[in-house]
């Protein structure tokens, strides 16, 4: 197990934004985290990075290494700095020329991080977080601003790095299409965890429909069937 | 030339070449703000300094340094970081308004630390200076990469364990430090223009976060001959004079950069 929370519990104010929540992540594991706007999911993610405090226990692999993609990178035009040197301050130069390559943005590496399209940013802060080949990635809303045809291809690429360094992926995404395609396991949070296990019977789950409806739950469900893989022509597509 | 205008020259030259560094930060990270609050504190620990009878300098040094490190710890709450920093600072100015009030013999030696008195550095001054300056941009040399990471994302260097709690306590420390110093030369009004003034300058000519500060040593530090001569030869008060000459060099590499790129577009 890479890193395991026990009954996480978050209030702010009177709102309880995480409610007993139980979560872990295990080496080589891509873990799904879907709920509505609201539900906690950038929280459980931040909670698990350490960036807020919660109630509860929280047990990681010691020193265990994390890439992180926050969900809004707020770029700031008064720092004049590159891509490549932002990626080159977390990691060594190699490596992330390497993972600049990897995510296809090799000539993104002299652009102004300030400069770049949103799609453009999204992919640096991708390769960014794989370029020191992380333990356990979490990724919250990694792929924001990124064509369809790309978006695919990205999600494509996370599961492929898994495959080969084997690390734990927590990845929180609006697309659930996409998303539960690549999916392990599915977590699907409304303040607690509301079910889990494979997409499949995720989207089967009466707690699933309740949540988003009985509209998304059965389209969900009849792609879960059809689609468990990704298309070459999805996977190809370019920026 | 007289003495006393070398040694104007050379202690604001010295201040300006350490604060540019060190300022960019300040201007890339939104702490302007800090910079001023320190400052109005650092005036109420001249206030004390003077009053208990020990050297001003160690009363806005402390205080400085201590209101420096409790003021970032304030959050965005009902109300915003900035603003209740704000208060606090104003808090402490006022204070030592109310202290000045009570001690008519010091207070011509306290206005000194409001509005600057660069015509008086002494020697033991400019020593001081230079040596709080070597501490200043060694601290920003040393720290500069971790310094870079909380710049460009607090978050992305906390979850992935890059931080050191010592770097952003040695942050404070030294910007607390520089305007402490800062005071006797520009004074409280006047600081935190001498550092975010030479980085802003110095923006539009960087391509690179190094660059920026490079640039805004170079122009930190050339502001003090171009004031100095403009107070001398019109016989304006030197340290807002310097404090115009930055805005001046600002200005300048503003309207170069919006006209470069007009004929770039053009062409």
């Amino acid at each position: 197990m890479l890193i395991s929370a026990t009954s996480l519990s978050l209030r702010s104010g009177t709102a309880t934004i995480l409610d007993h929540v139980d979560f872990r992540v295990a080496a080589g594991e891509i873990v799904v985290l879907i709920g509505p706007n609201g539900s906690g999911k950038t929280s459980l993610l931040r909670a698990l990075l350490g960036l807020v405090r919660t109630k509860g226990e929280i047990a990681r692999k010691p020193s265990l290494r994390i890439g992180y993609v926050p969900q809004n990178f707020a770029r700031d035009r008064s720092l004049p700095i590159t891509a490549g040197r932002f990626a080159r301050l977390f990691a060594k130069r190699a490596a992330v020329e390497a993972s600049f390559e990897r995510v296809g943005i090799a000539a993104l590496g002299d652009h102004q991080l300030a400069s770049l399209s949103g799609g453009e940013l999204a992919r640096v802060m991708l390769a960014r977080a794989i370029a020191s080949k992380p333990e356990l990635l979490i990724l919250d809303e990694p792929l924001a601003g990124v064509d369809v045809a790309g978006e695919a291809a990205l999600y494509h690429l996370i599961a492929q790095i898994r495959d080969e360094i084997g690390c734990g992926v927590v990845l929180v995404s609006h697309d659930l299409h996409v998303v539960m395609a690549q999916a392990d396991r599915v977590v699907c949070l409304n303040g607690h965890v509301c079910c889990e296990g494979k997409a499949e019977q995720v989207v089967a789950d009466p707690a699933f429909a309740q949540l988003f409806g009985p509209h998304v739950a059965g389209e969900l469900a009849l792609y879960a069937h059809r689609h468990d893989h990704v298309h070459p022509h999805a996977s190809t597509g370019s920026a | 030339m007289d003495d006393f205008l070398w040694r104007a020259t050379i202690g604001a030259a010295l201040l300006g070449a350490a604060a540019g560094p060190i300022g960019c930060f300040v201007l890339w990270r939104r702490m302007a703000y800090l910079g001023e609050s320190v400052a109005h504190m650092g005036l109420l620990g001249a206030a004390i300094g003077l009053l208990m009878g020990v050297s001003p300098l160690i009363g806005v040094g402390v205080l400085a340094i201590v209101a420096a490190l409790l003021m970032a710890r304030a959050d965005n709450g009902l109300i915003p970081a900035g603003s209740f920093v704000g208060i606090v600072g104003h808090a402490g100015l006022a204070l030592g308004f109310i202290l000045l009030a009570t001690m008519e013999t010091v207070r011509t030696d306290l206005l000194g630390y409001l509005f600057g008195d660069v015509l008086a550095l002494s020697n033991m001054d400019l020593v001081s200076i230079a040596l709080a300056g070597a501490v200043i941009v060694l601290g920003t040399i040393f720290f500069w990469r971790a310094w870079l990471m909380m710049t460009v994302n607090a978050d992305i260097a906390r979850a992935e364990g890059r931080t050191n709690r010592f770097a952003e306590v040695a942050f404070l420390v030294l910007v607390a430090v520089l305007v402490a110093i800062g005071l006797r030369v520009v004074g409280a009004l006047l600081i935190v223009a001498l550092i975010i003034v030479p980085p802003a300058a110095a923006r539009p000519l960087a391509r690179t976060p190094e660059g920026m500060a490079l640039w805004a040593a170079l122009i930190g530090a050339s502001a003090a001959p171009l004031g100095v001569a403009a107070s001398y030869w019109k016989d304006i008060p030197t340290g807002p004079s310097i404090v115009l000459a930055a805005i001046a060099i600002f200005l300048a590499t503003t309207l170069g950069a919006r006209i470069s790129d007009a004929v770039r577009a053009r062409a």
